[in-house]
């Protein structure tokens, strides 16, 4: 039974510990294996330490036997993408410039999973500060799609989606700014929520753009992934943005068969790849014939979202990355001058092409003289967005369009070119400059490419965003998907 | 939009130092870039900005000390310290 372990869902490893027939060290003692037989080929992990996870497993196996069990996901795997905080392993951001950084703290997530039971499994590979949609930019190694190694797997929670894929963990985190959960499920044909703007603590998340980040949970199944959020929200004072705990009840997910499904005008139609289309038509027939009211939304502004996002979030990053200077953490430059030069030296050494690139553009879009033109605009135009959204949504329970416009492209294809990158996010970048839940739902393929669609919801609405997967998943084959390898 | 743009300024802005060939790429993609903005400069947009916060509160926290990692964890990731302490370049001149 040991080799087919890494094809369980996290809920029926669960089950296994809790009925006493699989314990924690024999799990993670066949992840491990499969760790060692496939994660060259796909790139997934930049960092697993063996012995931490056997040590962790076997306590959590200890605290079972002892009858102090911390819940479903105790002694079950999940894995990390590092630009989240773990005490005492690397947090590298995929970044030179933090490439020997070990945490000397836990993020609030990581607390959570620790008192959850879980098993701090590994670093996943990511785009260099999350800035990218394809995991090419990354400092440290490539990932490849397992359903196809020759293309990317999405990112920038590449690693996150692809570990999940290719059977390597079976739950793990990812971080969205504009995409970056739910781009990579699709890519990968997991699951990916991006839950509301304030759900889960931000605390020990290296800060891309504060105003869009967001912590998430994927995972192979709608059950799994609905598993993991519900370890993870709850409240954090040391993130001002987390809400409190008389804020944070979602709203009921009633009847999913009673859904009122928004269809974004003309969403279909923007580039959007014909069997990419085929399956998100397919899906919302799906939803028809269950009873589901379906109808067609206007979202005038939607063409303004990613401008908006690439003025807003470089804006943000060319801030939040300012405290890497060589001082207190990450790299500094051997060729050390005055301070000056040393801190030019060592973020001209320590940042990789797409970083300095955004950079220049957010340190741009601030500056005197421009900033009233693209910044102060760019805010003008996510509040129109934003109340868009919600009036549509005060209409409908959710909307729905594919997650992404085509399937998964070659590595290299868009590599020298940044602004077709961009595009990539073109679905999902509005819930995050409107603060709304998303998730990307496996819902075909396109030859042996996975294909999703894409729902959002009103503010605190993930209940219904997993109640509508989980209807289409019990129809549908796609759940526990897994690439042969 | 985009007129005025000047890569040497930014990259002094920025703290980055740029090779010829990077301030050449990094020009044009930019202004690629900046060219796709353009729509944001044509849009019919309201006065009021929003910072798509969820719940609007004051969320300050009290002002009472807490834990804190400590001068030997903190100096552990540093790049150079001494004597419990970051160093850096000198920042005052002797004659200062």
């Amino acid at each position: 039974m040991a080799d087919a372990l890494h094809t369980l869902s996290a809920a029926e490893l669960g089950r296994r510990l809790a009925a006493g027939t699989l314990t924690s060290r024999a799990l993670c003692e066949a992840l491990i294996a499969r760790y060692q037989a496939v994660n060259d080929k796909v790139g997934a992990f930049t960092h697993l330490d063996q012995a931490d996870v056997l040590a962790q497993a076997d306590a959590s196996d200890a605290r079972r036997k002892a009858g102090q069990g911390r819940g479903p996901l105790e002694g079950i795997p999940v894995a990390i993408k590092d630009n989240i905080a773990v005490k005492g392993q690397p947090l590298t951001c995929s970044s030179k410039m933090l490439a020997s950084l070990v945490s000397p703290y836990d993020s609030h997530v990581a607390e959570r999973l620790r008192a959850a039971g879980a098993i701090l499994y590994g670093r996943l590979n990511m785009d260099e500060f999350a800035m990218g949609s394809s995991t090419e930019n990354s400092a440290i190694r490539k990932t490849f799609n397992p359903w196809d190694l020759a293309r990317i797997p999405g990112g920038s929670s590449g690693g996150s989606a692809a570990a999940l894929a290719a059977g390597l963990v079976p739950l793990s985190l990812g971080s969205d700014t504009g995409g970056s959960i739910r781009q990579p499920a699709s890519h990968c044909g997991v699951v990916g929520l991006k839950p509301t703007y304030g759900l889960i603590s931000r605390f020990g998340l290296v800060a891309f753009a504060s105003s869009l980040d967001q912590i998430g949970p994927m995972a192979r199944s709608i059950e799994d992934c609905e598993l993991l959020l519900n370890a993870l929200a709850s409240a954090d004072a040391r993130d001002m943005t987390c809400f409190s705990p008389s804020d944070r009840a979602l709203t009921p997910a009633g009847d999913a068969k009673k859904l009122r499904i928004g269809i974004p005008k003309g969403f279909l139609g923007k580039g959007v790849a014909p069997e990419v289309a085929a399956a998100v038509n397919a899906a919302v027939e799906f939803y028809r014939a269950q009873g589901c009211a379906i109808s067609e939304v206007e979202l005038p502004s939607a063409d303004l979202a990613v401008p908006t996002y690439y003025v807003v979030a470089t804006a943000e990053a060319s801030s939040n990355l300012g405290r890497y200077d060589g001082v207190r953490y990450g790299h500094r430059s051997a060729s050390a001058g005055t301070p000056v030069e040393m801190m030019t030296a060592s973020r001209s050494e320590g940042f990789g092409p797409e970083v300095k690139r955004r950079i220049l553009l957010g340190t741009f879009v601030l500056s005197a003289g421009y900033a009233d033109a693209y910044y102060v605009r760019a805010l003008r135009a996510r509040a129109k967005i934003r109340a868009e959204y919600l009036a549509a949504l005060a209409g409908v329970d959710v909307l729905l369009t594919p997650t992404v416009t085509t399937p998964a492209f070659k590595v290299g294809e868009k590599a020298s070119d940044p602004l077709q990158l961009y595009l990539e996010d073109i679905f999902t970048i509005p819930a995050n400059l409107a603060g709304l839940p998303a998730i990307s739902v496996p819902c075909g393929k396109s030859g042996h490419l996975p294909v999703g669609f894409h729902l959002v919801g009103a503010p605190l609405s993930e209940a219904k965003l997993l109640a509508a997967g989980r209807l289409f998943e019990a129809a549908h084959g796609f759940a526990h998907q897994q690439a042969a390898l | 939009m985009a007129e005025g743009f000047d890569i040497d300024h930014l990259a002094k802005l920025a703290r980055l130092s740029l090779t010829a060939e990077e301030k050449a790429l990094y020009s044009s993609q930019l202004n690629q870039i900046l060219g796709h903005f353009q729509a944001l400069a044509d849009a019919d947009l309201p006065a009021t900005i929003d910072d798509a916060r969820v719940v609007n509160e004051a969320a300050l926290r009290s002002d009472e000390p807490g834990p804190v990692l400590g001068a030997e964890a903190v100096t552990r990731i540093a790049p150079a310290s001494r004597d419990g302490q970051i160093s850096v370049p000198r920042v005052v001149d002797d004659e200062s």
